[in-house]
């Protein structure tokens, strides 16, 4: 007996509310036919859309010289986004290679002057990224992507310049759309004889980055 | 350091020059259109635009746009999707992505290549104004890296592209440049000197018109190096490359 009338006035509470609420509704749809919206709609068109396909910055790391030891790098790079999977990239870096361990150890003549010290390369490579986000909270999440290079270019060392080939992986973290941190690895790939007999020598370089999208 | 704060500071005044704009809008005609966390296939679709909403384009990113939804929801759409939106006209939105007719119409190329110059890996860029839909000048540098010398050479040209109508079509090349042959240090110590020489270029060529906003070519070049010996020097180069245009 008791639940019936609770059940009654339960069902009566819902009927007014329900009916209030649709008053209500009534209300608005009317206030927002008075109100004729009167917008001015901007058209789409390829001019007026902020086109992101290139990607320009900084990185700075270590990169070990076959036979030199290792030094700091700084460089830059400028990628196109072909696609959403493929990429090209310039890059450009500069280090001066430190002494090998027989100069070092002899005390002699040193192999290379000061300024055939100096290391600096560039190359145009084709790249492919594997796109993915990063969860670093329940609702902080960044996109990111992993990334690998294939590319040719020169590296002039000891005074030559010689044809390079370079194999790189990166991973990208855009903590905004626009901008980028990146942390990578690439092996710059060229012959030399500047110990003696030809060699290809594997000059194996590390660092980090900051690129802007524009 | 200071340049970076200047790049900075910049970029967020861009940035607000353009939040105070209007940005474009279109309007959902099909049941709903599906936004996704990033600019890829892969990204989960995450929330979908109804049916009759208008969404505001903030950017792309290749084939992609960054949309806001009237309720602030940002995401990533496909540009297959907004082809199927309509402006305010209610007419189809028109998103050129890089068609055959924006190849004909195109004003600059900029473009790599790779490729043997006598015999030696050589590399090279090249930026390019198209004229006509026949003629383009062409200004390229490349540098070829061989065991005995180093070659870098410049080239200001012209070219000719037979078939604009065509999507491959053969194309010649006229030119003039320099040359800097630089020998290998260890070749240095015999005798051997850096020369510059003047260079006449003739060259043929395919170009490829392949997707988007993308050109394949391949070409085969003729170099005279007007030298100061009795006879010239007859270099000749092959190389394979691409091009992006605007």
């Amino acid at each position: 007996m008791e639940t019936r009338i609770r059940d009654i006035f339960l069902g009566a509470i819902l009927i007014s509310a329900s009916n209030l609420a649709f008053a209500q509704e009534e209300q608005q749809t009317g206030v927002q036919n008075v109100i004729e919206p009167d917008l001015q709609r901007r058209d789409i068109n390829e001019s007026n859309i902020d086109t992101e396909n290139f990607e320009i910055g900084v990185f700075a790391g270590i990169i070990s010289i076959e036979d030199f030891s290792s030094s700091s790098i700084v460089g830059a790079r400028l990628t196109y986004h072909v696609n959403e999977d493929f990429f090209v990239e310039a890059s450009y870096g500069q280090a001066t290679a430190g002494e090998t361990s027989f100069e070092i150890l002899s005390g002699g003549a040193p192999f290379l002057t000061e300024e055939e010290r100096e290391y600096s390369y560039y190359d145009l490579s084709l790249g492919y990224a594997l796109n993915g986000e990063v969860f670093l909270t329940r609702d902080w999440v960044f996109n990111s992507a992993t990334y690998f290079t294939l590319g040719a270019g020169s590296t002039e060392f000891g005074g030559d310049s010689r044809f390079t080939v370079s194999v790189g992986a990166g991973y990208r973290l855009l903590l905004t759309d626009y901008f980028a941190v990146h942390v990578g690895l690439k092996d710059h790939i060229f012959n030399s004889e500047i110990i003696g007999e030809e060699k290809a020598t594997h000059n194996i370089e590390y660092g980090i980055g900051a690129t802007f999208f524009f | 350091m200071a340049k970076w704060i200047a790049l900075i500071g910049l970029v967020l005044v861009i940035n607000t020059v353009n939040a105070q704009e209007q940005l474009p809008e279109v309007q959902v005609i099909e049941p709903y259109i599906e936004m996704r966390t990033g600019p890829a296939i892969g990204y989960p679709i995450f929330y979908v635009a109804e049916k009759g909403e208008w969404i505001s384009i903030l950017k792309r990113r290749t084939s992609w746009f960054k949309v806001r939804t009237q309720k602030d929801k940002e995401g990533w759409v496909s540009v297959d999707e907004l082809k199927l939106t309509v402006n305010s006209a209610g007419e189809p939105v028109e998103i050129e992505d890089g068609s055959f007719s924006s190849y004909q119409q195109r004003d600059f190329e900029l473009g790599a290549s790779g490729g043997s110059f006598e015999g030696v890996p050589s590399l090279s860029v090249y930026g390019a104004w198209v004229v006509t839909e026949n003629i383009a000048a062409e200004v390229s540098y490349s540098q070829a890296l061989g065991d005995f010398s180093e070659n870098r050479f410049g080239i200001i040209s012209v070219t000719h592209t037979t078939f604009p109508e065509w999507r491959l079509s053969p194309y010649f090349r006229l030119g003039l440049g320099q040359i800097k042959t630089t020998p290998r240090a260890n070749l240095v110590q015999s005798g051997e000197e850096t020369r510059t020489n003047d260079l006449m270029v003739g060259g043929i060529g395919l170009r490829y018109y392949l997707a988007r906003n993308f050109v394949v070519k391949f070409e085969y070049q003729n170099l005279l190096a007007l030298t100061e010996r009795d006879e010239n020097e007859e270099l000749e180069e092959w190389k394979l490359g691409f091009a992006i245009f605007f």
